[in-house]
């Protein structure tokens, strides 16, 4: 559990609101100042930091294993597609069905394989990780779908008619950062505490009347839910769906990304959500690919993420580089009110000592009133 | 009747690379507690190892580009020998440096083997490249070599990996029941801490534990890359049916994830042969939706139940 100092928490709560300013600055003039492939990139970043949110709900909050984020981004896209081509739904509304699918889908994985040990989740994500793909391959067939429908923006935005790219990344971002703000908002109340507790001491919370399972379960849901919000969203930029966009080394990629990044905000899954849009980028922008694979032992992205792993899993025992920062300043945090609580005890016994001093001083240094013990005589 | 009995032929082989997979899943997850998703990329690996001493020096195929190391061709039997050894010393290496450091956290360890996974997958793909490759089988494999049983055909290939795959975990079974090893294999699986306190080396049984599980899984992917070629996801598709098989066994019995193999191969086979709308590709899917199934009815597989709570 962690502990709120409140000596430090408006400072905080500052920093935070400088950062999230400085985000929204950076959002607006990369919108505004980038080409289209890079606002798009920054969208899909946005997206899919949505579905790491997620990840880190599970990973760090839940302390179980899902291996098919990626699949449920999938099943997402999927749904908030067909939700506008054949139901007709707006698509300003189409990343909800998409939300819908993934808690769905999240829940049904969830249900039996919570009853058993955790490595049953991992495995069963994996399972449709690999699946997920074929799935969509036989459904939507080899070509990709296009969404029928436009983003065009509002007049009033002043966007110009040709700059859709611009409003899309708008309404990417008010989504996504509504869902992270709400969903932070869960995990800082007692649900966020339930959570932990279901993760580091299960039997105690059982004990206590919290349902473990049913958390379990719900927080694999919502997990589910976030992904599928993300695959909704995603479609706001791509505007197609294809089988080829969800391979299982997409799911291992944002587990691995989820848990060298994750920590006990969501906000982390922002960094790690443009690592896994950009480095590929990067690579490709410095030729460090060939047609069979990445050339190179440390250029190549599959060493890098399977060094991200190895690290991880080492240097934090499975709990991500953000937590080694939130464990030392907890360990302030003990040390300052431990050592409070020293002084405030040799401060209690030195006045206690003095009390005493100066009762003995006065039953030394004053005579004793011989009077008062004199009888009163007439 | 014929063509049934053609099918349950057809899924022998496959039935046997599952049935490999699930055991050596379980027998790590039985001593360590760790799901071992490396294991399929393991025996991958190891199948490219025997294709190099297989095809000797090829210009494509060498570990250096500088000199020669393995000299000529082995034969298929040789190389497959040769490239369960490597794997069990990869095996054995792998729980030495890898997971022991980090083996009390379960959530590390697995994402342990995942980084084991992709470092595998990354280095086939810079050293062999992803085209696919043929090793052969190590038994006859012409169109002679067949019986005919009941208007089916029953190929020798396919005899010999099931037996082969049948003997190798018969004696894996001998040396659990009848050796020390065994004694004290099954000692540490048990009560790992009982086992320290009446001497046994459990540190020493737990890399004996992965090393064979290394060696199963070499022996599969070198059988088996006569019937699937080899490429680098050769081994997906298969560890998803390895792990479903496994999971048949509560991923603790080895026997019965043994058969989960022979199962869920039967099952693939069958759905992609008589259900019209379910090809080949799509056989994945209806077995992962089984394995829901059987899930949500019978959570511990087909252990008994009191086994499989014990589990939680």
């Amino acid at each position: 559990m962690t502990t709120r100092n409140p000596s430090t928490s408006t400072p905080l709560r500052i920093v935070w609101v400088v950062i999230s300013l400085a985000f929204v600055v950076l959002s607006v003039r990369v919108a505004f100042g980038a080409t289209p492939k890079i606002v798009t990139d920054f969208s899909n970043s946005i997206a899919l930091s949505l579905a790491f949110g997620g990840l880190v709900l599970l990973t760090h909050y839940l302390g179980l294993l899902s291996l098919g984020q990626g699949a449920l981004v999938g099943v997402g896209a999927y749904a908030a597609l067909h939700a506008v081509n054949d139901f007709g739904v707006p698509v300003v509304w189409m990343p909800l069905a998409g939300l819908l699918a993934g808690t769905l889908v999240g829940a049904i994985v969830a249900i039996p394989s919570l009853r058993l040990p955790k490595a049953y989740l991992a495995l069963l994500t994996l399972s449709l990780a690999v699946a997920y793909p074929i799935i969509l391959k036989q459904v939507d067939g080899n070509l990709p779908v296009l969404l029928h429908g436009e983003f065009v923006a509002p007049s009033w935005t002043g966007i110009a008619e040709n700059d859709e790219h611009i409003w899309e990344l708008f309404l990417v971002t008010i989504y996504a950062s509504a869902a992270l703000f709400l969903v932070q908002g869960l995990l800082r109340g007692p649900i966020g505490r339930a959570f932990i507790a279901s993760r580091d001491e299960p039997e105690a919370a059982r004990a206590f009347g919290v349902p473990v399972y049913r958390l379990r379960l719900y927080g694999v849901a919502l997990s589910g839910g976030m992904a599928g919000l993300a695959g909704g969203l995603l479609m706001i930029p791509t505007g197609f769906n294809d089988f080829t966009h969800y391979p299982e080394e997409l799911s291992i990629k944002m587990f691995a990304l989820a848990m060298a990044f994750g920590g006990s905000r969501l906000i982390s899954s922002v960094p790690a959500a443009l690592i896994l849009i950009f480095l590929p980028v990067w690579l490709i922008d410095r030729n460090w690919v060939v047609e069979y694979g990445w050339v190179g032992l440390f250029k190549s992205e599959g060493f890098i993420y399977a060094a991200l792993l190895l690290a991880t899993a080492y240097l934090t025992r499975g709990k991500g580089f953000m937590h080694l920062s939130e464990r030392r300043k907890r360990r302030n945090i003990e040390k300052s009110v431990t050592a409070n609580r020293g002084a405030s005890l040799v401060a209690d016994q030195l006045m206690a000592l003095e009390n005493r001093l100066n009762q003995i001083e006065g039953f030394v240094g004053e005579p004793p009133d011989i009077s008062s013990r004199q009888e009163p005589t007439d | 009747m014929s063509l049934f009995l053609q099918r349950t032929f057809d899924s022998l082989a496959n039935g046997s690379a599952y049935a490999a997979l699930a055991v050596a899943i379980s027998m790590v997850f039985r001593s360590t507690g760790v799901l071992n998703l490396a294991q399929g990329q393991l025996a991958m690996f190891s199948t490219y190892i025997a294709l190099v001493f297989a095809t000797g020096p090829s210009p494509y195929l060498k570990f250096s580009s500088n000199t020669d190391v393995l000299g000529a061709a082995w034969p298929i039997w040789a190389a497959i020998l040769g490239a369960i050894v490597i794997s069990m010393v990869i095996g054995a290496f792998t729980e030495r440096v890898i997971i022991r450091p980090i083996s009390a956290d379960p959530v590390a360890a697995i994402g342990a083997t995942l980084g084991l996974y992709l470092l595998l997958g990354a280095f086939v793909r810079k050293q062999w490249g992803g085209r696919t490759m043929f090793l052969g089988s190590p038994f006859p494999q012409t169109v002679d070599d067949r019986w005919d049983i009941g208007g089916a055909r029953l190929w020798h290939d396919t005899v010999g990996i099931t037996l082969t795959m049948i003997g190798v975990l018969g004696l894996l079974a001998v040396l659990q029941r009848r050796t020390k090893v065994g004694l004290a294999f099954r000692a540490v699986t048990s009560n790992r801490t009982a086992s320290l306190m009446v001497g046994i080396r459990v540190s020493r049984v737990l890399m004996l534990g992965w090393a064979l599980a290394a060696g199963i899984g070499a022996l599969a992917g070198g059988l088996i890359a006569g019937e699937i070629n080899v490429r680098p996801d050769m081994m997906g598709r298969l560890l998803i049916f390895g792990l479903a098989a496994a999971t048949l066994g509560g991923l603790k019995s080895p026997v019965l994830a043994f058969v989960g193999g022979y199962l869920f191969a039967f099952l693939e086979t069958m759905l992609g042969g008589y259900v019209s709308f379910i090809d080949s590709q799509v056989t994945l899917v209806w077995a992962l939706l089984v394995l829901i199934i059987v899930l949500f009815v019978r959570p511990s597989g087909l252990l008994p139940r009191s086994e499989a709570w014990q589990q939680r």
